[in-house]
């Protein structure tokens, strides 16, 4: 859908997208049926006071809207904002403690298909809980978590505010990099095995927007694993290694120096961006996305 | 009896562990295997018996006393010299064992260059002739896996002689075998003694064996050494019946006139006797 | 025939065999080359830096020469564990070693950084340290007085397996959720390109490894006739297993650090070349490292272009074999049928 048009087009489209979707949401004081992102139908008695969020990019996105006097637990890798490690944590994503979460009474538990477990919901519907999945592949999507997050922790008034800022910023991002040559970019989530983004990824969608051509847009699904000759074959321009911590991003970059036939490394264009801003959706992908186009294009950000 | 290849004096082991474990241990054993002897070395279960013979071969080390072979204490024989002097043709070989014939019979010349990657000419030569001599050489590219009990017990027995050893030890060597091939055996075993001057300790629970092939005999019960001595010493009807706790007669084979033993085999209980209270 | 003649006719045969391996794997690929282009490379014609020389010099040769060592250190550590346990079912996956091996190599991933030489290293000491507690586990658990029967190993050996499997589960589920994707994938088992140095101490390890393994391989003969027949045939049975429980360790931890764990190669390999060529460790070491290192290379060519240019993890191809091959020796073979 959105992933056809130019950046701006598409940048638009969201926008609208996402102002209908705010007209929709139903006033707070009466029962909800809402759906979540991934088409499930979930009922709440009421707006939700005490919220839990499973997911580190909905805690992001609820620290940015102003809503976390509603959030009363977070997972261990709920890092940032700072104030994040304030929050009552209830475990990791994969397998959260039931017991922390039922003791601290939430009426909504916040979780994604992308780390947490079904049988987790499931587990956590049985305790009456309900649960409201969020996901968030492309820019769209992550404009329309914001609008919905913002809704469901009653800061549906800085939704705008935010959604507006995000869009400023990467408005600003890809018309500075608008008119450039789109440099053929292999960007790297692990190395070893080279593990990429591939078209339904934000980060695909991030690198058009950062005037790159990622080389590995055409592959089906999220983040699938990639024969490393085939990118050789592909002679990509600019090499972006993501920073997991240890063993990956700059720490690997020995790895390809030896693959002197890649015009990346023949200018010694290898750049190491944050992987922990980058392959979260919270607001902090546009400074991952300002990162990623100074990397492709470092010439217009002087 | 020329000079003693082997000599015990004061020796005991004891197992490490409980009650059950210690008692197959030994204690105060002093005896010689002279050179060129058949020694059989009999007594109930238990008695010791294949501790003697891991003691004699070093896969134990005695607690007390100390074994000599060749006047040298077994504890400064390397493993593999001793392995030139001393073969033992076990009581079985393991079930499943992947090997041809041959290659079993080869792995006796392991002793004689434990470095030498592949066994040379020489080495080969040797082990046809242990075949040959146990009759399994047709048998020689077969798998041990497709012979008979008989087969397996000749061929272990083939590569125990291509060590070339001046004492083989020999554990229930007939415990597999038809009567044909005991004969065979002790017949073999015969000619190798005389015509090799090899040195043969027997361990045997058949008495009439071990009386019919040794020059000596060994009675072990208990981990000691109730008596050594010609067969007709050793088997002694009240020493036997106190040793094995039961009733014997020996008497004497009269082709070759050593002694015979029988067992006096129990009266069967009265019918409708002492049963009935188990039965309960 | 000689024994030294008929050794060098079963490495000739399978060198052969692992030279028209190489030469498959050398010529295919998801870069598209064609072979004139890679005779090109290999002449020493094509053009510094193109991309026909870095994708033949620099991905195809590494990979080739990782895959072939893997291959050929895990069968050969198989055979060690066989002879060793005297119990041809006994292998680095199945008893457990690997397992070992992998979770000390996922502590030594997340507890340091950098691939460089020391990090190697360092990930070679921790895999092996986990593969020395595995092994010496499943040693204790399995042994009673009759050796090591098929189903006590075997079960020792998932145990182990089970509770070093749990141990990595543990790790990984306090990793953040974007470096997870790649750890899961490095624990199927691939097999990359690997910097020339690191290539280096991986062949060094590995020849270290085969070694202590094939200097042993005639008293490995005489161990199966029971440890205390071969103590009285003179091998110091003591010392013997020792030296292969740390050679086929040390493989199965070298291996692990450089591909992650890798099922069945040493369960496949060995047994084969038994059929074809009996049981003599003599034979059997040598001919199962050159004959790992055709089966492994075999499987990651395939493992890297049937989806191309996406790729499957070697080690899916290995249990796709391994895994049938495994249950059918224990219907057929060993039903009941072993000590």
């Amino acid at each position: 859908m959105l992933a056809a048009g130019p950046p701006r087009a598409r940048l638009g489209a969201c926008v609208v997208f996402f102002a209908l979707l705010v007209a929709a949401l139903p006033r707070p004081g009466l029962a909800l049926t809402l759906t979540d992102m991934t088409g499930r139908v979930v009922t709440l008695a009421a707006p939700p006071q005490r919220i839990i969020s499973l997911v580190p990019s909905a805690t992001e996105i609820i620290f940015a809207l102003g809503g976390e006097e509603r959030l009363v637990g977070v997972t261990d890798f709920c890092d940032f904002p700072p104030a994040a490690r304030q929050k009552r944590s209830v475990g990791g994503m994969i397998a959260p403690n039931l017991e922390v979460i039922t003791t601290l009474t939430p009426d909504l538990v916040i979780g994604t298909r992308e780390g947490n477990r079904y049988e987790t919901f499931d587990q956590i519907r049985r305790l009456g809980i309900p649960v409201y999945l969020v996901h968030a592949g492309n820019v769209g999507e992550m404009l329309d978590a914001v609008g919905r997050l913002g809704h469901l922790t009653g800061r549906a008034d800085a939704v705008a505010p935010l959604a507006a800022r995000l869009s400023q910023r990467i408005h600003a991002v890809s018309t500075a990099v608008k008119s450039l040559r789109r440099p053929r970019v292999l960007y790297v989530l692990w190395p070893d095995p080279l593990i990429v983004p591939a078209r339904a990824s934000l980060i695909t969608e991030l690198i058009g927007l950062a005037g790159g051509d990622s080389i590995t847009s055409a592959q089906s699904g999220d983040y699938p694993r990639f024969s490393i000759e085939a990118a050789v074959a592909r002679a990509p321009e600019v090499i972006i290694l993501a920073d997991h911590g240890s063993g990956t991003g700059m720490q690997q970059r020995h790895q390809w120096d030896r693959l002197k036939s890649l015009p990346a490394v023949r200018t010694g264009r290898l750049h190491s961006v944050d992987g922990g801003i980058l392959h979260r959706y919270g607001p902090r992908v546009v400074d991952g996305l300002d990162q990623l186009a100074r990397a492709i294009h470092p010439e217009a950000f002087r | 009896m020329s000079a003693a290849l082997v000599e015990l004096s004061d020796v005991g082991f004891r197992y490490p562990g409980p009650a059950p474990a210690r008692r197959f241990g030994l204690s105060g054993l002093s005896f010689s295997i002279g050179a060129g002897e058949i020694l059989g070395v009999i007594g109930p279960n238990s008695a010791g018996k294949t501790t003697l013979i891991r003691l004699l071969t070093r896969v134990l080390d005695p607690t007390d006393g100390r074994v000599l072979v060749e006047g040298v204490a077994l504890s400064e024989w390397p493993r593999w010299r001793l392995a030139q002097r001393i073969a033992v043709v076990p009581q079985e070989l393991p079930p499943a064992m992947p090997f041809t014939v041959e290659e079993l019979v080869l792995m006796g010349r392991y002793p004689h260059a434990p470095r030498r990657f592949f066994e040379t000419s020489a080495d080969r030569a040797v082990a046809r002739e242990s075949m040959e001599a146990t009759g399994v050489l047709p048998l020689a590219a077969q798998p041990l896996g497709a012979l008979s009990g008989g087969e397996r017990q000749r061929a272990v027995l083939a590569r125990a002689l291509a060590q070339r050893p001046r004492l083989l030890v020999l554990d229930e060597p007939t415990a597999h075998l038809d009567l044909r091939y005991q004969a065979e055996c002790v017949g073999l075993l015969r000619r190798l003694n005389r015509d090799e001057g090899l040195t043969i300790v027997l361990v045997s629970h058949d008495l009439n064996l071990a009386a019919e092939v040794s020059d000596r005999l060994l009675l072990l019960a208990g981990g000691r050494a109730v008596r050594v001595g010609a067969p007709a010493e050793v088997l002694d009807e009240a020493l036997l019946a106190s040793v094995y706790g039961c009733a014997v007669v020996v008497d004497e084979n009269v082709a070759t006139g050593r002694p015979v033993v029988h067992v006096v085999y129990p009266e069967p209980l009265p019918k409708g006797g002492g049963n009935t209270e188990v039965r309960s | 025939m000689t024994a030294e003649a008929r050794l060098a006719r079963v490495l000739i045969a399978l060198g052969l065999g692992l030279t028209a391996v190489v030469a498959a794997a050398l010529f295919v690929g998801s870069a598209g080359l064609t072979p004139g282009a890679v005779i090109e490379v290999l002449a020493g014609r094509a053009t510094a830096d193109s991309t026909e020389r870095v994708v033949v010099l620099s991905l195809r040769l590494p990979r080739i020469a990782v895959a072939a060592i893997a291959g050929g250190a895990l069968a050969v550590a198989g055979v060690g564990f066989q002879a060793l346990t005297r119990n041809p079912l006994a292998e680095p996956s199945v008893i457990g070693v690997s397992s070992g091996a992998a979770f000390g190599v996922v502590v030594a991933q997340l507890t340091g950084g950098g691939a460089g030489l020391g990090d190697t290293f360092r990930l070679v000491a921790f895999g092996l340290a986990g593969a020395l507690v595995a092994g010496i586990t499943v040693y204790l658990v399995a042994t009673t007085q009759a050796g090591f029967p098929v189903p006590t190993l075997l079960l020792s050996g998932v145990i182990v397996g089970v509770f070093f499997s749990a141990a990595i589960t543990v790790i990984t589920s306090l990793v953040d959720i974007n470096r997870l994707g790649g750890i899961i994938h490095w624990l199927l088992g691939n097999i990359g390109p690997v910097a020339p140095a690191s290539l280096l101490v991986f062949a060094v390890l590995a020849a270290i490894g085969v070694l202590l393994i094939l200097l042993r391989a005639r008293e490995l003969n005489v161990l199966a006739l029971g440890e205390e027949s071969a103590v009285q045939l003179g091998v110091d049975a003591e010392r013997l297993k020792r030296q292969i429980f740390f050679g086929a360790a040390l493989l199965t931890a070298a291996v692990v650090a450089f591909t992650g764990p890798i099922g069945f190669v040493g369960l496949i390999v060995p047994h084969v070349l038994r059929m074809l060529l009996g049981s003599d460790n003599r034979f059997l070491v040598p001919a199962a490292f050159v004959g790992g290192a055709i089966f492994l290379l075999g499987a990651d060519t395939l493992a890297r272009n049937i989806v191309a240019p996406a790729e499957l993890s070697v080690g899916v191809i290995t249990s796709f074999c391994g895994a049938p091959f495994f249950v059918y020796l224990l219907r057929t073979r060993y039903r009941g049928g072993l000590p």
